[in-house]
């Protein structure tokens, strides 16, 4: 399998006035194509940081990161921002879908900046809504649409680009456990069916269970990495 | 992003909020109305002034008179070969000269009734109705032929009163001057007998007087006078274009030695179109300033929009959007409300003009009044400003509108273009 995420020993550390805080003291790790990854860790081990600093939002203070073989740190903003455009997908704890348009526009917006024709936008969001079960609610606003609807609608915005990588910060951190769970499979569903490499921060113990391998993060320092047996046996 | 699809997100934006983009579009439309409103009633009153002026002056013609500010006035007369000589400068068409015999006065002999003459001239009446077509149109009778020595012709004013004829064809008036001469008894008093001919239609000013007042007799008459003769006090040029009147004026002044006053029509024109742009150009400077007004409230109010949408913005660079990207977008929407405020405020802008232009002739009607000042053949004495829509202020306007509120947008664009995405993100 091929790597398609290197994490070579990142640090960061910010400063809030006088106080330095650091966030990620040497972090290494690599993502293999197609692996469904859980970084696990209690809040303020660093994990939300390691997930803006994978997805180009940030840069470390030292280390390297390399997306499907571009090395981060060597791209301008501009061609982070494509980077992420292409090959990255978000999905939030908040969902940060825009408020004021449809589910459909939010789905679409990805192609809309990258100047992809109106006629395929539409045709590739419908399909993504249908992928993730929304096709019936596709005209409705991110406020007529329940929690996990409104994850629904973040995921299809994060596929339809088809990216190497669907970056997931506590995707199921503002839902119930059920609604949670349904998330979990979607996705679960997601990578075994179209392929994508998924890295979620959580600590959330039913995305665990259902990942191919579980970084523990503590304190900015990766604490062990778990094997799942599936994976193992393959 | 296409720019189809810019404006679309744009006009979308704008229209969630629509009271806020409605007042911050009604700032643009106060700035264009005024620019728009002002322009296009200067434009009316620069068109009204110089139709005005070119009906009282002819601008093909100019008018020599002897002496110079820089010369000292002298009180010398053209001669018959000045006359000839001007002929022969280049664009020059026709040369007349004129004889005034200001001291004349001009008396019905069978009851000694006084005429409403203020001067007397002399000239030769053909060229004169080539010079100046439109002053020279009889009311009734004809100009006096090679034979009829003692002809006169009366302007408007000299042979009414009121509109009423007090001289009628074919009567006899006495002229009478005191003229000096070089020898013994050095002034006499000429009374001589003259037949009306003619009498001219209202011709209105013409350059520096107004013949409406004048009395007229035959040029070669008046040369023959004892203390008069071949010395003439006004020469009046015609040329081929108004353009040109500069150089031949110059030429004129040469030949001269300087020691002659040329009056030009056309750089009187000219002036007044000066004054009139100086007087455009300071009021719209004035108006403009409510425009850049405008500017600072929609500076104000996208500032704002940008804190209220930060979290919009992280989510937007999250998802691959570039800072070029986020800035064109909130530029697009200033634009936006450029191009809105800008048209609206056109099309309100030429109906203030028709507003003011009500106005303004109203006040000017009122202070004319006593001005004498007429167009030839014109008996109303309205300025009458009719507004003029300008293609080129139209488009101006609109630029400066748009240019407003992008110039303004520009800092609150380039705030939201500069957001660090994960602080954008973390914004509640």
């Amino acid at each position: 399998m091929a790597t398609v995420l290197e994490v070579k020993d990142v640090k960061k550390t910010y400063r809030m006035g006088k106080v330095t805080v650091p966030a990620l003291q040497g972090v290494s790790f690599s993502v293999e194509d197609g692996e469904f990854l859980t970084i696990f860790g209690p809040s303020g081990s660093g994990k939300s940081t390691l997930l803006h600093l994978i997805g180009g939002l940030d840069r470390p203070d030292e280390g390297e990161i390399i997306v499907d073989g571009s090395n981060l740190l060597q791209l301008s903003d501009d061609k982070r921002a494509k980077l992420r455009l292409t090959k990255i997908g978000f999905v939030f704890q908040f969902f940060n879908l825009l408020p004021r348009i449809t589910a459909l526009a939010n789905v679409e917006l990805p192609l809309a900046i990258a100047d992809v024709s109106e006629k395929e936008t539409k045709e590739r969001a419908k399909e993504m809504l249908k992928l993730v079960g929304l096709d019936t609610r596709i005209d409705h606003r991110p406020f007529e649409l329940s929690g996990g609807e409104q994850q629904r609608v973040a995921i299809a915005r994060a596929l339809i680009n088809n990216p190497k990588i669907i970056l997931a910060d506590e995707p199921t951190g503002n839902l119930d456990t059920k609604i949670g769970g349904e998330i979990v499979q979607l996705m679960r569903r997601l990578n075994k069916e179209k392929g994508q490499t998924f890295v979620i921060i959580t600590h959330d113990a039913t995305i665990a269970e259902n990942a191919d391998r579980i970084i523990y993060l503590k304190d900015g320092l990766i604490e062990g990495i778990k094997q799942a047996p599936r994976r193992s046996k393959q | 992003m296409k720019t189809s699809k810019m404006f679309g997100m744009a006009w979308g934006n704008l229209k969630k909020r629509k009271l806020r983009t409605s007042l911050t579009t009604l700032g643009v439309i106060i700035g264009i109305t005024t620019i728009i409103g002002l322009a296009s009633l200067g434009e009316g009153l620069r068109f009204s002034v110089n139709q005005r002026l070119q009906q009282g002056f002819e601008l093909d013609v100019l008018i020599v008179i002897p002496g110079s500010f820089t010369s000292g006035l002298r009180g010398f007369g053209f001669s018959p070969s000045d006359v000839s000589n001007l002929t022969t400068i280049q664009n020059v068409t026709l040369v007349t000269p004129m004889i005034t015999l200001p001291t004349a006065t001009v008396n019905k002999t069978t009851t000694q009734e006084g005429l409403g003459a203020f001067t007397v001239g002399a000239i030769n009446f053909t060229q004169m109705q080539e010079m100046l077509p439109q002053r020279f149109r009889l009311l009734g009778g004809h100009f006096p032929n090679a034979t009829e020595t003692n002809g006169m012709v009366l302007g408007y004013k000299a042979a009414t009163v009121n509109d009423t004829l007090i001289a009628s064809v074919g009567e006899n008036v006495t002229l009478q001057m005191q003229i000096r001469v070089p020898t013994p008894p050095f002034l006499y008093t000429y009374n001589e007998t003259y037949t009306i001919t003619g009498i001219l239609a209202e011709g209105g000013t013409s350059g520096l007087t107004n013949f409406d007042y004048w009395a007229f007799i035959p040029l070669n008459t008046a040369a023959n006078i004892q203390g008069i003769g071949e010395s003439y006090q006004i020469i009046l040029v015609k040329i081929t274009d108004p353009q040109i009147s500069d150089d031949v004026s110059k030429a004129i002044e040469t030949y001269f030695k300087n020691s002659v006053t040329v009056f030009v029509p056309s750089s009187l024109l000219r002036q007044v179109n000066n004054v009139i742009n100086l007087i455009t150009i300071f009021i719209l400077a004035v108006a403009s300033i409510s425009l850049i007004v405008a500017g600072v409230g929609i500076m104000n109010i996208m500032t704002v929009s940008v804190m209220e949408r930060t979290r919009e913005i992280g989510i937007l660079k999250a998802i691959g959007a570039k800072s070029r990207t986020i800035l064109s977008m909130f530029l697009t929407e200033t634009m936006l409300i450029g191009i809105m405020g800008g048209i609206i405020g056109i099309v309100t802008g030429y109906g203030l003009s028709y507003v003011l232009a009500f106005a303004v002739s109203g006040l000017v009607q009122s202070s004319q009044q006593s001005s004498g000042f007429s167009a030839a053949g014109n008996q109303s004495q309205n300025l009458k400003i009719t507004p003029i829509f300008s293609p080129e202020w139209t488009i101006i306007a609109l630029m400066f509108a748009i240019a407003v509120c992008v110039i303004f947008g520009l800092y609150p664009a380039r705030k939201a273009a500069k957001l660090d995405p994960v602080q954008a993100l973390s914004y509640e």
